[in-house]
């Protein structure tokens, strides 16, 4: 394994503009020649939420702004987490002629999805937190914490989607699986609801849901002007490492085979 | 000094015969012996194969379809890992299997030569040097900023063999490659390509053009289901193999 380590990070750094010319065909392609270009992957997003804020607004009959606030904080790092999972799952499977035709470090395929999604997120979190800000958030030092936020995020991410990358080459009905998948663990975690609003037979689901302690992390920084509580910020750390680790021991152990299933 | 060295080399396929097994399948098969269940049959596409490359070899690869040579092309490029037995070597090696494989189509010519050429292991930095030549070469200035989508066959082609060959590698692995083009440039691209091959440390090529073969290479490898038939001098091999095929 500490050999493994050893060479990925070492074909990490020769082949490093291999790795990020294909960040870059991930960011340039998605909107070439659309009129609003880049532009849609920050209001896609935006409109989302602001159709989802208002409706749950009025349905929870709470204050429409303090809601915004909230519901933006908890939609950043899911949808960040979602996007990573849902686009590096098919990684493999939409590069199989550039797989078999010339060597490339497999985890560069979901490596250069998950940072595009990842600056993808970056972005629109700039733009949503200037709209948090017009609508009276609070700006505060506890906001220093959100680029560690998303260091842990990713990792988390990164390590599920290499699973989800690796597993559907082997199962390509897996990724319509993971669609539905994400879409019931999006409700199961206290996104658009306080973390101790789902009470009943499914509640230990929520408080077992490991997207949650990511979650906090955002939200704590964003609607409440605090730090998130140090188990908080140990928790997910542990879960981010746990994460990675299992993600690149399901690589290590099946990436010599990918290029033959596919 | 570049040298490969290939000890006791084995690569194993697995034909499925439903193209992707459902977890039902796979499922049925973890707790059943019952060979009819198991989807897939193992084929070895080379079977204990040992090779020594030294510097100066022009090694041609002959053969019937399937006898192995692209397998063996493929894993020396390392897309394919050894099932059993290393192989191991020295030198930068440059893959030419396909030219033009990892163009993006919606990408304009000239960000296919940074994205390509970054695939093919060119630095940021050769690729800024060689971005003038690699257009001159392949004759398509005009259309340079346009995305390769809309480049007829010959254009498409033009330019990736500009780039794949833009750089002189110690370690040459061809592909049946010459392709595409008017006869102009299929003439410019053969010159540059005995260049490319002049200049390499080993050349490495499959082939089933045999004059194209005695004109190359100093050494020949015959291959048949994945094994050495015979290795040696290239025109005692040919002849071999062409009185084999074609019997009196």
């Amino acid at each position: 394994m500490i050999d493994y380590l050893y060479t990925l990070i070492k074909e990490l750094c020769t082949k490093r503009d291999v790795l990020w010319q294909l960040v870059r065909q991930q960011l340039i392609l998605r909107y070439r020649r659309t009129t609003l270009g880049y532009l849609w992957t920050l209001i896609n997003p935006l409109l989302m939420m602001s159709v989802t804020a208002v409706v749950f607004a009025t349905l929870f009959k709470v204050e429409l702004k303090d809601y915004a606030v909230f519901l933006f904080a908890g939609m950043i790092p899911w949808n960040c987490f979602n996007a990573t999972i849902g686009q590096s799952a098919v990684s493999f499977i939409n590069n199989e002629g550039l797989i078999k035709k010339i060597y490339l470090p497999k985890i560069f395929f979901p490596l250069s999805v998950a940072l595009a999604v990842l600056i993808d997120s970056m972005l629109s979190f700039f733009v949503l937190f200037a709209i948090i800000l017009c609508i009276g958030g609070q700006l505060s030092w506890s906001l220093l914490f959100i680029p560690f936020a998303y260091v842990l995020l990713f990792f988390f991410s990164f390590g599920v989607a290499l699973v989800a990358s690796v597993a559907t080459v082997f199962f390509r009905d897996l990724q319509y699986v993971i669609v539905i998948a994400m879409q019931a663990w999006f409700f199961l975690t206290p996104i658009m609801y306080k973390k101790n609003a789902l009470t009943g037979s499914i509640a230990w689901l929520v408080q077992f849901n490991p997207v949650s302690t990511f979650i906090e992390l955002f939200r704590n920084p964003l609607c409440f002007a605090l730090l998130p509580s140090p188990s908080v910020i140990a928790s997910a750390a542990a879960l981010a490492i746990i994460s990675l680790a299992f993600g690149l021991l399901v690589l290590a152990r099946q990436e010599e085979k990918i290029v033959f299933r596919l | 000094m570049s040298n490969i060295t290939i000890k006791d080399l084995s690569i194993k396929f697995r034909v499925y015969h439903d193209r992707s097994p459902s977890f039902k399948s796979y499922f049925a098969s973890l707790f059943s012996k019952d060979p009819t269940l198991s989807s897939y049959t193992d084929f070895w596409a080379i079977k204990n194969l040992s090779l020594n490359i030294k510097a100066g070899d022009r090694i041609g690869i002959i053969g019937h379809n399937g006898a192995g040579k692209s397998t063996l092309l493929k894993t020396l490029c390392k897309i394919y890992s050894p099932s059993e037995g290393h192989i191991h070597v020295v030198g930068r090696l440059a893959p030419l299997l396909e030219i033009g494989a990892g163009f993006h189509p919606e990408f304009t010519g000239r960000e296919n030569i940074y994205l390509n050429g970054s695939i093919l292991g060119y630095s940021k930095k050769q690729l800024r040097a060689i971005e003038a030549e690699v257009i001159a070469f392949a004759e398509i200035e005009e259309f340079i900023d346009t995305p390769v989508k809309y480049y007829s066959t010959g254009m498409y082609m033009r330019l990736a063999f500009s780039l794949a060959t833009a750089m002189h590698p110690d370690i040459l692995i061809l592909d049946e490659l010459f392709a595409g083009g008017d006869i102009a440039f299929i003439t410019k691209a053969k010159t540059r390509m005995m260049e490319m091959v002049n200049k390499a440390n080993i050349m490495m090529m499959v082939s089933h053009d045999h004059d194209l073969i005695r004109l190359l290479c100093n050494r020949v490898i015959w291959l048949d289901h994945g094994r050495i038939v015979c290795d040696g001098e290239t025109n005692t091999i040919v002849q071999r193999y062409l009185d084999h095929e074609t019997p009196q």
